[in-house]
C-alpha cells in the first residue's frame, strides 16, 4: 500500500528535529539544507511551512525529468536513481510544492524516499508531530487538517478544498 | 586540516575591526579537548587577550562568539550558543547564552568561534556563509530595531532562512546592559554583551550555511544520543516537562510565589498577592497562540502570544520568560499582564536586557516612595508602584540614554552613585549586575550562587533545582542518602556549599557543550555522565569517555573564570549579596523571616572549590592538578595564589 507524510501543524514547534534525522540518515552529517524535509518558517506571522514530497499520483518531477531518473520503486514510494540524474533542475522546477531539490555537494536531485517505509524524521518528532499514513481518502484528510494552522495564519479558508 | 575532532565546524574566526580583516584560523586542539567549547573556549580566549588594563568599551576589549561540540547536532537541547567578554556593566567576566537556530547556524556555515577585537571605524555586520567570512556595510542599519534589522538582512542576502544575532539602538546607545537579540525574540540578555558590540560599531552577525557536522561514529553517536533521549520518558521528569511544555517559564511565577521567592517591590518581598494576575494560567488562556522550540529542542519551552487589542496590542512574538514577567511585574508591582508583554516586546525590539532593565526601574520606584528623588528628577514621571505607563516610557527613555533614562541606563550601581545619599541601599546587584529572579532568604543556596557567580547576582552560573523544586531522587543519587535531607531542606544551610561547587562544575560543561539548564538545571536530567556517553562517539576525544576527565573539566574552567576575575580585583570581600537580600529578613509571605547563612556556606563552598577561606584565590595545588600552570604563573606575580 503507498504512502505518504502528514504533518500536523498543531504540534509542530518548529524545532527543525527532522531536518537533523534526515540529514543524519541520508548524509551521514547534520546538515538541515541536505535535507529532504524542510521546515521553512516566517517568525514574524508565526508561520510555519513544511516542505517535503508530496508523493504525488502523477508527479510533475517525474514527466519533467528528462532521463527517467524518477520512478515509483517496488514499494510503491517516489524515488530518484542518482547515477541516472544529471542535475539538470528540470524537477525542480516542474515541482510546485518544492518537494525536490539539488543536494549542494552531489549537485544531483534529492527527495524523500520515505527512508525505505520507516522515516527517521518520524521517530525524530519528539512532538509526534509527523507520521507516516496511508495514501487513500483518510490519509489526505489527516494531511491536509494537519496544515490547516499554515492557511489560516495567511487567511487562506480551508476544510472546503477536495483533494 | 589538521584539526583532529569531528563535532566541531573546526574553525574560528580572528576579526580585526580595526584593519576591517577577517583572519580564518583552525580551531586549537587544546581548546576542544581541555575546554570543550562555549564558556570553556571563551574563558581561554579572554584570559590570553583581555585584563585588568583593558578598557570594556574601548577596542582593546574582545568579544567571543561561540558554540559547542553539542551546537546543531540533535542533542536535546541543544539549540544554544553564548556570548563573552569583559563587561561594561561589571567590569568582570561576562557571558550570556541564547537559543534559538543561529548558534547551530554558524556552524553549518563554518565556524565554531568569531572573536572581534579592535573597533571599526564605520558600523558593520559579519556574514558567515559556506567556510567565508566577510565584514558588510551597516551603516543603513544602524539605528533600526531588531526586527527591521533581521529583516532587513534577510532580504539583502535573499534568504529567507539567514539567521542573525544583532543588537537594537540601546547597544548602539551604550546602555551599559544592552543585549543581543537572536532570531527576533530570544536574548543573550545579561551583563552588557550588547554594549560591546555597539562599541565596537559592530550590528551583528549573520549566517547561513550547508557545510554539515559530522560525527566521529555516526552510529555510535545516534545510539548514545537516543539513549540520553530516553531519559526524556522518565516518570520523574514527566510533571516538570509537562508544565514546561504547556507554560514555559511562566509556570516559575505561579511556583515561586508559592515558596515565597518570587523578587516584589524591588526585592523587598518575596511574595506578590497578584501573581495570579501575570502568572501561567491567566497567559495560556488568553494570549499564547503557539509552542516554540529552539532548534532541535524536545523540551520546547518557548511559546508565542498574541494581544488582540487594547493599547498594548501586538501580532505574535515570542512570549516572555519568568524573568521577564518578575522584572516588570511582581518587581515594580505591576499586576497589568498585557503591559508586561509589552515592556518585554520594547525590550527585545531595543536591545535591552529585561532583568536588567526592569530591575533599574524598580529601583528608581523605590527611590521614589523613600523620596530620594522626586519626579522633578525622573522628567516628571510619578514613579508610584505599578505605574506601568511610566515603565513603558522609562524603557524607551533609557534605550535613547535621555534624561533620567541617562541615569538608569548604567545599572542600579552606576545610578546609586550618582544619585547619592542613601540610594546604595537599593541597589539589588553583586558585582554590579542587578539580581535575578530569585532571593536568598526563601532559598540558602541561591545565596552562595549569587555571591560565586563570576558574572554577578544571577542564577545561571550554578542555582540548584535540587530543594528548590524537590528532587529528592537526585539529592539522594548525587550526594548520598545521609545528606540527601539536609540538602533538601531549602532553608538549611548545610551542605549547600558542595551542591553549588557541584552544580558549578556541572553548568560549566553544560556552558561549553553548549546545551540548555532546560534538561540539566530543571528537570535535572542530565548530569556528568550523560557528556561521557555522546562526547567521544560525537567527536573522538576519547578521554571525555572517562568521568574522572569531565569532572576536572568543569573545575578546570569554573577556576579559569575565576582566575579571570581575581585577576580583575575580586576577592572574598566581593563574593557577597546586596544589604537586602543579607540583612533584611524576609519581611512577609511564605518565608517571612528567612535569611541566608552566607558565610557558613562560602566556607565549605571555597573548601571544595581548592580555594582559601579569607581571600576566595585558589590554592597553587589545586591550579596544577587542572593542568592550569599558565594562571599559577600570573596570579602569583601577583600574590593571589594560596
Amino acid at each position: 500500500m503507498k504512502s505518504f507524510l502528514a504533518i500536523d501543524l498543531h504540534k509542530c514547534t518548529g524545532c527543525r528535529n527532522c531536518e537533523l534525522a534526515c540529514s543524519a540518515e541520508h548524509t551521514n552529517s547534520f546538515n538541515p539544507r541536505r535535507s529532504r524535509i524542510q521546515i521553512l518558517k516566517d517568525e514574524v506571522q508565526n508561520l510555519v511551512v513544511p516542505m517535503v514530497c508530496l508523493q504525488c499520483e502523477t508527479p510533475l518531477c517525474e514527466e519533467a525529468c528528462p532521463t527517467g531518473a524518477i520512478s515509483y520503486n517496488e514499494k510503491g514510494i517516489l524515488v530518484v536513481e542518482s547515477k541516472t540524474c544529471i542535475g539538470c533542475e528540470n524537477c525542480v522546477t516542474a515541482c510546485v510544492y518544492g518537494g525536490i531539490e539539488i543536494d549542494t555537494h552531489t549537485l544531483k536531485a534529492i527527495k524523500c524516499d520515505l527512508c525505505g517505509g520507516d522515516p527517521a524524521c518520524v521517530k525524530a518528532c519528539d512532538y509526534g508531530a509527523i507520521s507516516l499514513v496511508t495514501a487513500d481518502q483518510n490519509g489526505l484528510k489527516t494531511r491536509r487538517q494537519g496544515i490547516d494552522l499554515a492557511y489560516q495564519t495567511i487567511n487562506m479558508k480551508t476544510g472546503e478544498v477536495s483533494e | 586540516m589538521t584539526f583532529p575532532y569531528k563535532g566541531y565546524a573546526g574553525y574560528y574566526l580572528d576579526v580585526d575591526l580595526t584593519k576591517g580583516k577577517v583572519h580564518k584560523k583552525e580551531l586549537e586542539k587544546e581548546w576542544a579537548r581541555l575546554y570543550l567549547g562555549g564558556s570553556g573556549v571563551a574563558a581561554k580566549i579572554l584570559w590570553d587577550r583581555t585584563g585588568s588594563d583593558t578598557n570594556p568599551l574601548g577596542p582593546d576589549n574582545v568579544l567571543v562568539v561561540g558554540t559547542g561540540p553539542l551546537t546543531g547536532v540533535m542533542f536535546s537541547p541543544s539549540g544554544r550558543m553564548m556570548f563573552a567578554t569583559k563587561s561594561p556593566l561589571t567590569g568582570v567576566w561576562a557571558e550570556s547564552h541564547v537559543g534559538g537556530f543561529l548558534g547551530a547556524e554558524i556552524k553549518y556555515a563554518g565556524f565554531d568561534f568569531v572573536v572581534f577585537n579592535g573597533r571599526s571605524e564605520k558600523p558593520v555586520y559579519l556574514s558567515l556563509r559556506d567556510g567565508n567570512a566577510e565584514l558588510l556595510d551597516a551603516s543603513h542599519l544602524w539605528g533600526k530595531e531588531t526586527n527591521v534589522t533581521t529583516e532587513m538582512i534577510r532580504e539583502e542576502h535573499k534568504d529567507p532562512t539567514l539567521k542573525t544575532g544583532v543588537i537594537g539602538p540601546a547597544g548602539e546607545n551604550g546602555v551599559l546592559y544592552s543585549s543581543i537579540i537572536v532570531d527576533f525574540y530570544r536574548a543573550a540578555g545579561r551583563a552588557g554583551l550588547g554594549t560591546v558590540l555597539g562599541s565596537k560599531n559592530v550590528k551583528g552577525i549573520a549566517a547561513s550555511g550547508a557545510q554539515g557536522i559530522e560525527a566521529y561514529d555516526m552510529e555510535a553517536y545516534l545510539r548514545a544520543n537516543e539513549k540520553e533521549m530516553e531519559k526524556l520518558n522518565d516518570p520523574l521528569w514527566t510533571e516538570s516537562l509537562a508544565s514546561l511544555r504547556k507554560y514555559g517559564t511562566t509556570d516559575l511565577v505561579a511556583i515561586i510565589n508559592e515558596i515565597g521567592r518570587l523578587p516584589t517591590k524591588n526585592h523587598w518581598t518575596g511574595f506578590f498577592e497578584h501573581a495570579d494576575d501575570i502568572g501561567p494560567e491567566i497567559i495560556a488562556e488568553k494570549y499564547r497562540i503557539a509552542q516554540e522550540a529552539c532548534h532541535g529542542c524536545a523540551v520546547g519551552c518557548k511559546y508565542i502570544i498574541r494581544v488582540k487589542d487594547g493599547k498594548y496590542s501586538t501580532g505574535p512574538i515570542g512570549g516572555p520568560e519568568y524573568e521577564t514577567i518578575m522584572a516588570f511585574g511582581s518587581n515594580c508591582m505591576n499586576n497589568d499582564i498585557e503591559s508586561v508583554f509589552h515592556l518585554g516586546k520594547r525590550c527585545d525590539l531595543l536591545g535591552l536586557d529585561t532583568i536588567s532593565c526592569g530591575k533599574s526601574i524598580g529601583f528608581a520606584m523605590e527611590l521614589y516612595e523613600k523620596g530620594i528623588i522626586s519626579s522633578k528628577d525622573a522628567d516628571g514621571l510619578e514613579l508610584t508602584w505599578g505605574n506601568a505607563e511610566a515603565q513603558v516610557i522609562l524603557v524607551e527613555k533609557i534605550a535613547r540614554r535621555e534624561g533620567f533614562g541617562n541615569i538608569l541606563a548604567d545599572g542600579v550601581r552606576k545610578a546609586a552613585e550618582k544619585i547619592g545619599g542613601d540610594a546604595w541601599r537599593y541597589a539589588v546587584h553583586v558585582k554590579g549586575l542587578e539580581a535575578s529572579g530569585q532571593d536568598p532568604r526563601a532559598h540558602q543556596s541561591i545565596g552562595l550562587t549569587y555571591a560565586t557567580n563570576v558574572r554577578g547576582a544571577d542564577h545561571l552560573r550554578s542555582i540548584s533545582c535540587v530543594e528548590e523544586l524537590g528532587y529528592p531522587e537526585i539529592a539522594a543519587s548525587r550526594f548520598g542518602e545521609e545528606k540527601a535531607e539536609a540538602i533538601l531542606d531549602i532553608m538549611s544551610p548545610q551542605y549547600k556549599g558542595e551542591l553549588i561547587w557541584d552544580m558549578e562544575d556541572l553548568y560549566a560543561i553544560v556552558d561549553s557543550a553548549v546545551i540548555c539548564k532546560y534538561g540539566t538545571m530543571w528537570p535535572p536530567m542530565f548530569y556528568f555522565d550523560s557528556f561521557v556517553n555522546v562526547i567521544p562517539p560525537l567527536t573522538g576525544m576519547t578521554e571525555w569517555g572517562d568521568m574522572k576527565f569531565v569532572r576536572k573539566a568543569g573545575e578546570r574552567i569554573s577556576h579559569l573564570r575565576r582566575a579571570y576575575n581575581h585577576r580583575l580585583g575580586i576577592t572574598r570581600k566581593d563574593e557577597t549579596l546586596p544589604p537586602r537580600l543579607l540583612e533584611e529578613p524576609m519581611p512577609t509571605g511564605p518565608s517571612k523571616g528567612g535569611l541566608p547563612d552566607l558565610d557558613v556556606m562560602l566556607d565549605e563552598y571555597y573548601d571544595y572549590r581548592g580555594c582559601d577561606r579569607e581571600t576566595g584565590y585558589p590554592k597553587e595545588a589545586k591550579l596544577k592538578e587542572l593542568g592550569l600552570e599558565f594562571v599559577v604563573e600570573d596570579l602569583k606575580s601577583r600574590g593571589m595564589v594560596r
